[in-house]
């Protein structure tokens, strides 16, 4: 080992030894806990814990909850993920138009969302969703349209919740995907504009691949964020109205922490991590082909 | 370097040390304690007498109720429980059994209270908590809304009081009569009570709806909303059923005795309402009349003081004190004969605790609860019939009480 790859070492060191600790150590144990029955019994008396293999895998397989949690959470990012980058992209072409004045002024306006508290927001939307004084009730009043029960109903809980998470996040895609334009080559533009393209065929062949990465770095991170929803309908719903809006890393905290069934909760946690890796796997892939990595 | 010897490097360098100092402090701290709801907010205003007498400063931390069982579990596995905190009583046979909490030391301690209340805080025949308060749940009811149709009260049997709900619904379409929040199980629970059920089975291991008693309770239940009676509405949507209540969006509001406090802060005035016992199927029956108690760590460094602490704040004057300021019912039985206990609206919650029903005793009874009004949701929104709903809820039971049914049959729990 030479001396600079000594001093190397030295420095990383103690961010290693720190993601060692607090990421490293802690994910083995979860893994470790997957395999056991640890519940609030094994809290009072660790000979109450047993070591139950696969068990907890082959539980949580036949419990209906979980499937519900499941398929909610993959509603919520099949939904989610197309509104939120598509709000993201169309707000941020608008914003990048030649003839729109005050371009700083309305980045701040669009992002100030994503910077406040998820909880703070979370409270005024429902006041905005109330059946009988939410303002968006109101409008659809003022249009002869009937009262909606936003969060009461379980058929519109979702897509309740999703209209309010895109008002949250979109603003941070939208100034990616901002800078991502700006690198767009305005001589292609130009070449395309001469040799006749629309303007959806100059999106379509010139702004899009020139994007490419950005957007499948935006999809990575976004797919990632809706499967781990739960901040949101844990303050809007509490997983109600019957269940429609109980997430998977809802059903974990849930079990995990409110009634300390650690064991299934590590399952959980366990097939939360492989669904995200499966995922991301896959747009890798897609990345590649497209030669965007 | 300056004069006086100080660098930046010098101040950063010492930031540890004065936080190490600070943990270090002895002598005269406070003893800790965490409750909650409006026990919480209010517990202060006990402490000025208690510190008098010993000394000894009490600092409360007044926990959110909804999110206060995950902290307190998870004060236990940190080892990080205060000197004394407040366990709803259906918790206590939970945290007993997990070792969180020290046995009563002394008899006096629990004298006088409510048998049936005292008997939900002793585990394995031992007393593990003082209860702190009662709480049946009675009809908090709009007086002069019953009075339009010519009702001084509401009726206490099932079907009179349906019918009473219909002429007031006809009267006031858009409003409801009843509330009864679709995730909030305290309402139904004391339904199936009332109808006679017995939840559990086989030494409390195995769910036992699929009963002629829950199937009446649930139809009842059910039946209140399918008539447009009561909204179907979860506790994030109806974000103040005071005020709600006060505007007359419901004119019947089963609720426990904190409510007494809410309607007088909110300045509804007194003559707008009044309160009932809770109908049952042939008239008022036995309902769970628990509510708080005050447990000490198990792991304390200061039994003796934390153990002063609760035996002054389950005095019959701090309860009494309580009981004007927050509303609490007294644990204790020779509190009620107080003056103070004589007002009309207390009456009611007076004539309920007559009439006891115990809550079963396993550390799943809250997840139960849960699971009994995610049933009974999915009833009113015409997810499932009410057979379905209860043999699905007897199967989500028996799968929560797996595990103790594992060790009640290896006779490793009573």
């Amino acid at each position: 080992m030479t001396r600079q790859e000594r001093a190397a070492w030295l420095f990383c060191a103690p961010v290693l030894a720190i993601i060692a600790l607090v990421f490293v150590l802690p994910t083995a144990l979860a893994m470790a806990l997957s395999v056991t029955d640890y519940s609030v019994y094994a809290l009072g008396d660790w000979q109450n814990l047993r070591f139950v293999g696969l068990g907890n895998f082959v539980d949580l397989l036949s419990t209906p909850l979980f499937w519900r949690a499941l398929g909610n959470t993959l509603m919520f990012a099949g939904l989610g993920v197309p509104m939120a980058i598509g709000t993201s992209l169309a707000v941020a072409l608008l914003l990048h138009d030649t003839t729109v004045r005050w371009k700083p002024l309305w980045r701040v306006l669009l992002f100030a969302p994503y910077v406040t508290s998820v909880v703070a927001t979370a409270v005024v939307w429902r006041f905005l969703f109330n059946e009988r004084f939410g303002l968006l009730n109101r409008a659809l009043g003022a249009i002869g349209l009937p009262p909606v029960d936003w969060l009461g109903n379980p058929h519109t809980s979702i897509p309740a919740i999703l209209l309010f998470v895109t008002w949250k996040t979109f603003g941070y895609n939208m100034i990616v995907f901002t800078a991502a334009l700006s690198a767009v080559p305005q001589d292609l533009m130009e070449a395309a504009r001469l040799d006749g393209a629309g303007s959806w065929r100059r999106f379509r062949h010139v702004t899009l691949p020139a994007i490419g990465p950005t957007l499948l770095l935006a999809a990575v991170m976004s797919i990632a964020g809706f499967l781990q929803i739960f901040a949101e309908p844990y303050v809007m719903t509490m997983g109600g109205p019957a269940q429609s809006t109980t997430t998977v890393l809802f059903f974990m905290f849930e079990e995990g922490f409110k009634w300390w069934n650690l064991g299934q909760a590590s399952a959980v946690a366990f097939i939360l991590f492989l669904m995200i890796l499966a995922i991301t796997l896959v747009q890798t892939r897609i990345g590649r082909r497209y030669e965007w990595l | 370097m300056d004069a006086t010897g100080w660098t930046r490097r010098a101040v950063l360098g010492s930031l540890p040390a004065l936080g190490l100092a600070a943990c270090a402090r002895g002598g005269d701290d406070p003893l800790r304690m965490w409750a909650m709801s409006w026990e919480g907010d209010y517990s202060p205003l006990l402490m000025p007498p208690f510190t008098a007498a010993t000394g000894v400063p009490v600092e409360v931390q007044s926990l959110p109720t909804t999110a206060s069982h995950e902290k307190l579990l998870i004060a236990t596995a940190g080892g990080a429980l205060p000197d004394v905190f407040m366990l709803f009583n259906g918790w206590v046979t939970e945290f007993a059994t997990i070792g969180a909490i020290a046995p009563v030391p002394a008899p006096g301690l629990v004298a006088d209270i409510f048998p049936g209340v005292l008997a939900s805080t002793r585990v394995g025949g031992r007393d593990y908590a003082v209860p702190w308060s009662v709480a049946p749940q009675v009809n908090f009811y709009r007086r002069d809304l019953l009075a339009a149709i010519g009702y001084d009260a509401p009726p206490g049997d099932w079907d009179d009081l349906r019918a009473m709900a219909l002429k007031l619904k006809r009267r006031r379409p858009d409003d409801y009569v009843f509330l009864m929040l679709l995730n909030w199980p305290t309402a139904l629970v004391n339904i199936l009570s009332l109808a006679g059920a017995t939840p559990l089975r086989d030494r409390n291991t195995r769910g036992n709806f699929r009963t002629a008693e829950a199937r009446q309770a649930f139809a009842y239940y059910a039946s209140l909303f399918a008539d447009g009676l009561a909204p179907k509405a979860l506790s994030t949507e109806v974000q103040d059923p005071v005020a709600a209540f006060a505007q007359g969006y419901f004119a019947i509001w089963p609720s426990g005795p904190t409510t007494l406090r809410d309607l007088a802060q909110r300045g509804v005035p007194p003559e707008r309402w009044s309160t009932a016992r809770c109908a049952g199927p042939d008239g008022p029956g036995p309902l769970s009349g628990q509510s708080a108690s005050l447990c000490v760590s198990a792991t304390t460094r200061r039994p003796a003081e934390a153990w002063a602490l609760v035996r002054h704040l389950t005095s019959i004057d701090s309860e009494l004190h309580f009981q004007r300021a927050i509303g609490n019912l007294p644990a204790r039985v020779r509190a009620w004969a107080s003056p103070q206990m004589k007002k009309p609206v207390l009456r009611p919650f007076a004539e309920q605790m007559r009439f006891p029903s115990p809550d079963p005793k396993v550390i799943e009874w809250e997840q139960i609860q849960i699971q009994i009004q995610f049933a009974a949701e999915r009833v009113v929104r015409g997810l499932q019939t009410i057979p379905q709903a209860l043999a699905d809820l007897d199967e989500r039971v028996d799968r929560l009480l797996a595990k103790r049914r594992s060790l009640v049959e290896a006779g490793k729990l009573a």
